[in-house]
């Protein structure tokens, strides 16, 4: 491959915008070639400035322009040079871009079929633009091209706007095509489903693109090369293998060691927690930009010069320590002891329901149908004093319902106890033992309030004996217990970072000191290293009070370093409920193995199996009669699926809602197989 | 106070915040000092001079009996501005917790609060002025009363439509689940975050109070002449249009500039309130 032509080649391109403080330096000395039918995968945390990368690309900046230098060629045409007029031709023609929300990239008012006659119009012109049409449909497999042609973007699912998005992206046949996280916003099974697309369409008419990714493990599915960037420089350059089983710049690593893997629960690795900070944007960038967090940075070597990207051993790498990296062992991070739970129930669920929707007045004068949603249908859970359960499940399952029906913000039918006692009405005492931390910190903490008013006031709800003078100086040990510095207590959020932020919301939840906190997905908008540190967190709060944790996740690989026991949802169903120690044998759940083989990693010690869900979440406006999962369940038995299934007892609280008898599903074959290097120790 | 302070500083640092307060502050000396300052009798007729052209001795000319309009203008601001704040005053305070209190509850309270608002603000607002001045009786106090009420369900629209973005927020749904107290939940977590729009419309409503203060002078139902309200001066000069246009400019000139002055303040103000581009 290393022969082709480039089809893309950027040249010590660097470009500044205009800041309140002066320059911003935003990109920064980079060089990179794709060349044709290649893929490159582009990986860094939020802020890394990937995106900008793209904007840059596609000549679409995002901020006012300083400073830009460099050369970015597409087939030779340098589109630095370019003017407006010509770059319209280019986009769309010669570049196209997929986006990550898919939702923002449509124009509602139009209907599909008329964004791809519309693009192709534009650039290709002449007849016979409808069959052309129904063809890119039918190419990113999308069921039914015909009808599709006459829907509006509302109309359909959030894994077929994306396709849609990649017919948009085809329909000139590009020479590059630039791919923003395009599966970030979409459902792990969802999201696999258009990897897998994708990677068919590339092997077929050999596109070659810029995948642009903070998950390694969706980049590392697709990418022929990745490179890794760093405050806006690219710090290393390898093919996915020896990337991931070897890597040598010590930011790969730090990002490599924070990431959670399968065979974690085999050979006890714990997560990394990185102190990496943001980059410097300001002034004279530093020679090694990675100086400031590294710790192996040496001023007499690495402040001697500019440190560049340079081939080494097969890659490109700016280090000029790597091989005292590669020598040097990172320490072990020291996690607390897993908390036993006490064997006695805390919070147990029985026959749950949540319905949403109600009937309005006018519906029933007209005798309208009544459009409710079963959000939560039979629901039965217990929880232990000093347990984590995780409750896994896409999204609509119905898992952020349970979180909100369990504090108050649902009505709900069924019953709940706390302590043995059934809880009839949400009162203080109640409130003050189940407390709740929501997924998006910006949302979740009032802008307009201090740390400390936001800290304070569940004190003053909930502990009403301490004086003002107590409850100030319970602020600072609440903020210390968090890992934050007292003075953070008169600031306002958005002073904070995302990781810092969450620590307040997680430090609010547990000001009351509560039996139970409920995390609705509370790691899912974080990058990979304070990912980790959350984890971590909760881990040691854990271990310092018993307090019992309801973890809400789509992201499997951080459940094996946080959960004792997990449940399943599938449209607002629990589907199966097991313990974490059990999670790499059978017998599973259909929907579990497809759920957790969705999963992108990057391990080199496991494989995991490949199953793909095919057809759409159906919604759950009436009473399904059978198995939620029968209509995309790929292990569907017949028409006895519509019929409710039976619940198999496998001891050990495994427990799972299947037609399929019990011995079929522990014959299943594992999701991940683990290489030998690791098994035989344990045999 | 402090926070005054720092909110003042803030504002003087946004370039359209600086210009508004520095016209703010010079409409506040003209309330406070403008009598005093003023150059001649504003009610003194000076027959000679009748529509003078700005000239030295009168600075922005003079009006049908050769008053002078400098004069009158700055002994007018007092009673025209300070009338026109109050009653914005009163509509936004009101407006405002009506809103909040409707978005926030929704459902069947929202609905009844929300249709009945309809119904007022379906009466022209000169009108439901006019009918609560015929309730109150005629005054001054009785005219700003009215306006402000007159504005009320403009602002609670306003303030309704963004409390129903913040209410879908977490942190409204955190101090639910928190068991917060609805006073709470209203004055503290969302009304703070609806501030932005309210004062940016408030602003603009200072203007209209203005000029709707000087339609019920003209109706006879506000200031009387010869009192030298600008709204009256303007009503009462449009029969001398063709003989000399600046009685109509000069008080026309001084509604606009408090218009101008408000909408600056105003949206320097947003910007310094917001956390997250202000100046804390």
């Amino acid at each position: 491959m290393s022969d082709t032509p480039p089809v893309l080649t950027i040249e010590n391109y660097a470009l500044s915008y205009a800041g309140p403080d002066g320059p911003i330096r935003i990109l920064d000395d980079i060089n990179l070639t794709i060349r044709r039918g290649e893929i490159l995968g582009l990986v860094g945390e939020s802020g890394s400035a990937k995106s900008s990368l793209a904007n840059a690309i596609m000549r679409d900046p995002t901020g006012k322009v300083v400073h830009e230098s460099g050369r970015i060629l597409l087939s030779g045409t340098d589109l630095t040079a370019l003017g407006e007029k010509a770059l319209q031709k280019v986009r769309g023609e010669r570049i196209s871009m997929v986006f990550q929300n898919a939702a923002t990239a449509l124009d509602p008012t139009q209907t599909l079929g008329d964004h791809l006659i519309e693009t192709l119009a534009q650039h290709r012109g002449g007849s016979g633009l409808r069959a052309k049409t129904l063809e890119l449909l039918g190419h990113v497999g999308l069921p039914d091209p015909e009808t599709m042609l006459s829907r509006y973007p509302h109309e359909v699912s959030g894994g077929e706007k994306q396709r849609v998005l990649l017919a948009l992206a085809l329909a000139c046949e590009p020479e590059l095509i630039v791919f923003d996280e395009p599966t970030s916003a979409l459902d792990a099974t969802t999201g696999a489903r258009l990897l897998d697309l994708v990677r068919g369409l590339q092997h077929e008419t050999g596109i070659s693109g810029l995948f642009i990714s903070h998950d390694l493990g969706t980049v590392a599915e697709i990418a022929d090369r990745i490179a890794v960037i760093y405050g806006g420089r690219i710090v290393e350059i390898a093919e996915p293998g020896p990337l991931f089983a070897r890597p040598r710049h010590p930011y790969t690593r730090a990002l490599l060691s924070s990431l959670p893997r399968p065979s974690d629960s085999l050979t006890g690795r714990r997560l990394a927690i990185s102190h990496a900070a943001p980059a410097p944007r300001l002034g004279m960038p530093p020679p090694c930009i990675y100086s400031a967090s590294c710790p192996h940075h040496l001023p007499e070597l690495c402040d001697a010069a500019q440190v560049r990207l340079q081939v080494r051993d097969g890659r490109q790498l700016a280090c000029v320590r790597a091989d005292a990296v590669e020598q040097s062992r990172s320490e072990a991070t020291e996690w607390p002891a897993v908390t036993v739970p006490v064997d006695q129930p805390l919070i147990e669920v029985s026959g749950m329901d949540v319905v949403y929707g109600r009937t309005s007045l006018l519906d029933r004068i007209a005798r309208r149908p009544i459009r409710r949603t079963r959000a939560l249908v039979d629901t039965s859970l217990t929880l232990r004093p000093g347990e984590t359960l995780a409750i896994v499940g896409e999204s609509g399952c119905g898992k952020s319902t349970l979180a909100r029906a369990l504090t108050g913000l649902a009505p709900y039918s069924g019953t709940l106890s706390l302590d043995g006692t059934t809880v009839d009405e949400m009162d203080r005492a109640y409130r003050s033992d189940v407390q709740i931390i929501f997924q998006n910190p910006d949302s979740s903490l009032n802008p307009r309030h201090t740390i400390a008013t936001i800290l304070l006031r569940p004190l003053k709800l909930f502990r009403p004996e301490l004086s003002r003078r107590e409850r100030r100086e319970e602020v600072t040990k609440i903020l210390e217990r968090v890992r934050l510095p007292a003075e953070y207590a008169s600031r306002f959020p958005h002073q904070l970072s995302g990781g810092e932020k969450q620590r307040i919301a997680i430090a609010r939840s547990f000001a009351a000191n509560p039996k139970v906190i409920i995390c609705d997905e509370i790691t899912s908008g974080l990058d990979a290293s304070v990912q980790a540190a959350i984890v971590r967190l909760l881990r040691d709060i854990q271990a310092e009070t018993g307090v019992a944790l309801i973890f809400i996740t789509h992201d499997l690989g951080v459940l094996r370093h946080v959960a004792h026991r997990v449940a399943v949802m599938y449209l607002g169903e629990i589907v199966e409920t097991r313990d974490m120690a059990s999670l790499d044998h059978p017998p599973y759940h259909p929907y579990t193995e497809a759920l957790m083989s969705s999963s992108p990693s990057i391990d080199p010690d496991s494989e995991t199996t490949r199953i793909r869900l095919t057809g759409e979440l159906p919604t759950r406006s009436e009473a399904l009669p059978g198995c939620p999962f029968e209509s995309r369940c790929p292990r569907r038995l017949g028409e006895i699926c519509k019929t409710p299934p039976p619940l198999h007892d496998f001891g050990n609280g495994h427990r799972i809602l299947c037609h399929i008898d019990a011995r079929t599903l522990a014959e299943m074959p594992p999701v991940w197989r683990f290489s030998k290097t690791i098994m035989e120790p344990l045999s | 106070m402090r926070k005054l302070f720092a909110i003042l500083g803030a504002l003087m640092r946004n370039p359209q915040g600086a210009l508004g307060l520095v016209l703010f502050l010079l409409l506040l000396a003209l309330v406070v000092l403008g009598p005093v300052l003023a150059p001649a009798d504003p009610e003194s007729f000076n027959y000679g001079a009748r529509f003078a052209a700005p000239s030295l001795e009168f600075p922005l000319g003079t009006d049908w009996y050769g008053r002078d309009l400098l004069s009158r203008v700055m002994s007018g601001a007092r009673s025209t501005v300070l009338l026109a704040l109050l009653a914005t005053g009163i509509g936004t305070v009101a407006g405002a917790l009506i809103g909040v209190l409707s978005g926030y509850l929704g459902g069947g309270a929202d609905e009844v609060v929300m249709r009945l608002n309809d119904a007022v603000m379906a009466i022209p607002g000169l009108l439901f002025a006019l009918m609560i001045i015929a309730v109150l009786g005629s005054s001054s106090i009785n005219a700003v009363i009215a306006i402000g009420i007159a504005q009320t369900p403009g602002m609670a629209r306003v303030a309704r439509s963004v409390t129903l973005q913040v209410r879908a927020l977490d942190y409204v749904s955190a101090a639910r689940a928190r068991g917060e107290p609805t006073s709470w939940i209203v004055l503290a977590e969302i009304l703070p975050n609806t501030i932005a729009p309210i004062i940016v419309e408030a602003t603009i409503r200072v203007a209209f109070a203005v000029m709707t203060l000087a339609t019920l002078s003209f109706l006879g139902l506000g200031a009387q002449p010869p009192s030298p309200e600008w709204g009256l001066m303007i009503a009462e000069a449009r029969s001398h249009l063709f003989r000399s246009p600046w009685p109509i400019i000069v008080p026309g000139a001084a509604i606009a500039l408090v218009a101008v002055t408000f909408n600056l303040l105003g949206d320097g103000l947003r910007d310094v309130l917001n956390p997250r581009s202000g100046g804390h």
